[in-house]
């Protein structure tokens, strides 16, 4: 072969690699592949047995392609003098001597001691511009040959384009970083978003806090964080919520608002962070290397913080930067609305839930209706008064609802109007039912603003003090009604023995005299007569125990017991015996017949209570007490008053009384003592 | 600090990797490590279960991407399913579902991978 030949063989040898170059530059995609390529072209091309292609980034190598090389590193550093001697081989490449001048540092993990493992005949930096892209490094050829001009221009060459290539794909690279800082950005501002949008809607305070938690950890890439709330009368700083922290190393610190970090950040209200502090309580309870804390300021004070630890990077942990700061402190801003307003809402709803056990707990039906006239609320006596039909009150106009009931619309309409309270005792609730009695008043309902916003209506259900007062008021006066509804431990409706004053009246010769006279006459003489005598007895509060015939029967000391008992019943006797003159007066001189009537009284002890069937139940007094209280009444001549012992006993000196003859009484072994009062 | 797990099954020749806990710089390795591992005996189809993973950081999501790199070089595919809303929105925020898919749930992914 001539020599011409040989060139024009080596000539087309480099071409063709060249051409292969061409192709790579074209087809291969990202840094790793492209230098695998174009090392392999360059080992073919120079017939190197090793070599490498390292990429460098400030102070940083990297192995990008490397073959043949035994070494443990593909991460190490570089010296800036060492790049700065370089810059003198730009579009150079370095020799042995070179490299032994340059790279001579006995340090570990340096570009330097990659070169021993590599053992590097040629090296050609890979300079775009000033900025060293990387180098590339060969050992000597495997044929023991050494690098001849040509082979070094030609290395220059692939290495040219190889620099243009790398540095392409750092541009790529540059644009795919600031593509990610973009996506970075949205993502912060969509978390800033969500969080205001969720923390509207969210009023759980414990579930709010784990949400602004773990956005602003995910969002500032923290390793972990936790929340912590200031407690009202006390410094100590309680745990509301945390996100992948070691719960042992938290749960049992103690977090202080008047010690460091927290004491400067109550004070400041202000973000700190907190690094290089090996003393730091909170770096050495929380075990993070950093930390940022920001306060979550309420309207009026500092709710608590938020605490972040540890910024990830691909590098292990890294400062909190500025913006960091900002965000946490966007994030902790909202927090502290969201966290006042959930506040709000806790002590609305605790106010809402007091204001509702009240109503719940008192007896009187009280409903709230609005401006619209429709029904807002009924407490819980209010159900219980309406039953089913309360069941849909809520919403309805009132007008529907006490439809039947027009005196309590037309109060509503005109406490409505008038803004003025309206009260109507003793009425029927028809919208109830016929038989239910109540109390009710509408008063204007106002806010604190003192403006009108509706009304309410307390109604107060008296059915049964009513059918008590019906039931009582024909048997005792209003007075005793009154204070048996006063104090209802005076009303022992049960069965007891006590002592009372009975008194029994009878008209003699009744049924002669009603033999002549037409039965209306009877009747409506006994009315009259017993109208005048009921009168006596409610004056001197007796009660009315029972009216058989022409006979009253009544009771001083049931149900309720008076020490003058059987005195009033000696000033209602007499009562009774000066109104039947007058009333007789008036008979004889309309011509007709009086009325003479026999009193008897007596005092002792008594069996009172509800006696009769289930049907039929009458308070009543029975015993020997009653039974002589009637066998003295039979004793008693017209218009006369007799009494026992223990009557008299009780009346004492302030009445007139004779003495009778002893009376023999069935039952009793002796005569019973008897005596007249004189009237 | 972190207890982030994984759990690996081979469902017809799909790699599923169903995770629990915070999917940021640790949990993403852990992922990347398994998918070193499976790609080295030949695997190339991916599905990662994100049922327990609803909190998930940039670092997290950028392992993901050198995974999804990888797994371009292998001629292979990373997909995942169970996310949870706030996890999708990242993972289209940081444009990660342009090269990867979103499953329902993880049957049909497996179908959806092995079709």
């Amino acid at each position: 072969m001539t020599p011409e030949s040989q060139y024009k063989d080596k000539i087309d040898f480099y071409l063709s690699s060249l051409d292969e170059l061409g192709e790579v530059l074209i087809n291969q995609q990202g840094s790793t592949g492209i230098t695998k390529a174009v090392l392999r072209i360059i080992l073919g091309t120079m017939m190197a047995s090793k070599g490498a292609i390292i990429g460098i980034k400030r102070t940083r190598c990297k192995v990008l392609s490397s073959h043949g090389v035994k070494s443990n590193y593909i991460e190490f550093k570089i010296d800036p003098n060492e790049k700065k001697d370089l810059l003198k081989y730009k579009n150079s490449n370095l020799n042995k001597t070179h490299l032994k001048k340059i790279f001579n540092s006995k340090k570990q993990d340096t570009l330097s001691s990659y070169f021993n493992s590599l053992d590097p005949s040629i090296v050609v930096p890979l300079f775009h511009k000033d900025n060293l892209l990387g180098i590339v490094a060969l050992s000597k050829k495997f044929t023991g040959e050494a690098y001849k001009a040509v082979d070094r221009n030609v290395l220059e060459i692939i290495c040219n384009h190889l620099t243009d290539s790398l540095y392409n794909q750092e541009l790529i690279a540059n644009i795919k970083d600031k593509r990610m800082e973009l996506r970075l950005k949205v993502l912060e501002l969509q978390t800033l978003f969500d969080i205001s949008l969720s923390l509207n809607s969210v009023l759980d305070i414990e579930e709010l806090s784990s949400e602004v938690l773990i956005r602003s950890v995910s969002t500032l890439n923290a390793s972990s964080g936790f929340i912590l709330r200031a407690q009202k009368n006390s410094p100590l700083l309680s745990v509301l919520s945390s996100f992948n922290v070691d719960e042992d190393k938290i749960k049992d610190a103690m977090f202080s608002k008047s010690s460091v970090p927290f004491k400067s950040i109550w004070k400041d209200k202000k973000s700190i962070k907190i690094s290089n502090h090996k003393d730091n309580p909170l770096l050495i309870k929380s075990g993070y290397k950093e930390c940022l804390v920001s306060p979550i300021i309420g309207k009026q004070n500092i709710l608590g913080c938020i605490v972040l630890g540890d910024k990830e990077s691909r590098e292990g942990v890294i400062p909190f930067e500025k913006n960091d700061t900002d965000i946490l402190e966007a994030l902790s801003s909202q927090a502290g609305i969201a966290m006042d307003n959930a506040k709000l809402f806790e002590e609305i709803n605790a106010a809402k839930r007091f204001n509702e056990s009240i109503m719940g707990s008192i007896a009187t039906t009280v409903i709230t209706v609005n401006l619209l006239g429709e029904i807002d609320t009924i407490n819980k006596a209010g159900k219980d008064l309406f039953g089913d039909k309360a069941k849909h009150i809520i919403g309805e106009h009132y007008s529907y609802f006490f439809s039947k009931d027009k005196n309590l619309c037309t109060a509503i309409d005109s406490a409505e109007h008038e803004l003025e309270t309206i009260s109507e005792l003793n009425t029927s609730l028809l919208t109830k039912s016929r038989n239910t009695k109540v109390n009710y008043s509408v008063a204007p309902l106002k806010d604190e603003k003192n403006s009108h916003i509706g009304l309410v209506v307390a109604i107060e259900d008296i059915t049964e003090q009513s059918k008590i007062k019906n039931t009582f008021k024909r048997y005792v006066s209003k007075s005793v009604v009154d204070q048996l509804l006063d104090d209802e431990q005076k009303l022992n409706l049960g069965g007891e023995e006590r002592e009372v004053t009975v008194l029994f009246s009878d008209i003699r010769g009744f049924t002669a005299m009603s033999e002549k006279m037409k039965p209306k006459e009877v009747v409506t003489t006994l009315n009259s007569y017993f109208s005048e005598m009921i009168d006596i007895i409610f004056k001197y509060d007796g009660t009315l125990d029972k009216i058989v015939g022409d006979e009253l029967m009544v009771v001083f000391g049931a149900p309720i017991s008076r020490e003058d008992d059987a005195e009033r019943a000696v000033k209602t006797a007499i009562g009774m015996v000066e109104s039947l003159k007058k009333f007789n007066e008036k008979r004889i001189s309309k011509g007709k017949v009086p009325v003479n009537a026999g009193i008897g009284i007596n005092k002792g002890k008594v069996i009172s209570g509800n006696i009769g069937s289930k049907d039929q139940m009458d308070y009543t007094v029975i015993g020997d007490t009653v039974n002589l209280g009637a066998r003295l009444c039979s004793f008693a001549g017209p218009l006369k008053i007799i009494i026992s012992k223990s009557v008299k006993n009780e009346i004492g000196e302030d009445y007139k009384t004779r003495k009778l003859e002893a009376i023999k009484v069935k039952g009793k072994r002796k005569p019973v003592e008897i005596f007249k009062v004189l009237t | 600090m972190s207890n982030f797990q994984v759990t690996v099954k081979e469902v017809d020749s799909v790699i599923v990797i169903a995770t629990d806990g915070y999917l940021n710089n640790i949990g993403g390795e852990k992922i990347s490590e398994v998918c070193d591992e499976y790609i080295d005996k030949g695997k190339n189809t991916f599905l990662i279960n994100l049922e327990k993973s609803t909190v998930v950081n940039s670092i997290g999501v950028s392992i993901l991407i050198e995974i999804i790199e990888k797994l371009q070089e292998v001629d292979g595919r990373l997909a995942y399913c169970n996310l949870a809303s706030i996890v999708e929105k990242t993972f289209n925020i940081m444009g990660l579902t342009k090269y990867s898919t979103i499953y329902k749930d993880e049957e049909a992914g497996v179908s959806d991978l092995t079709s």
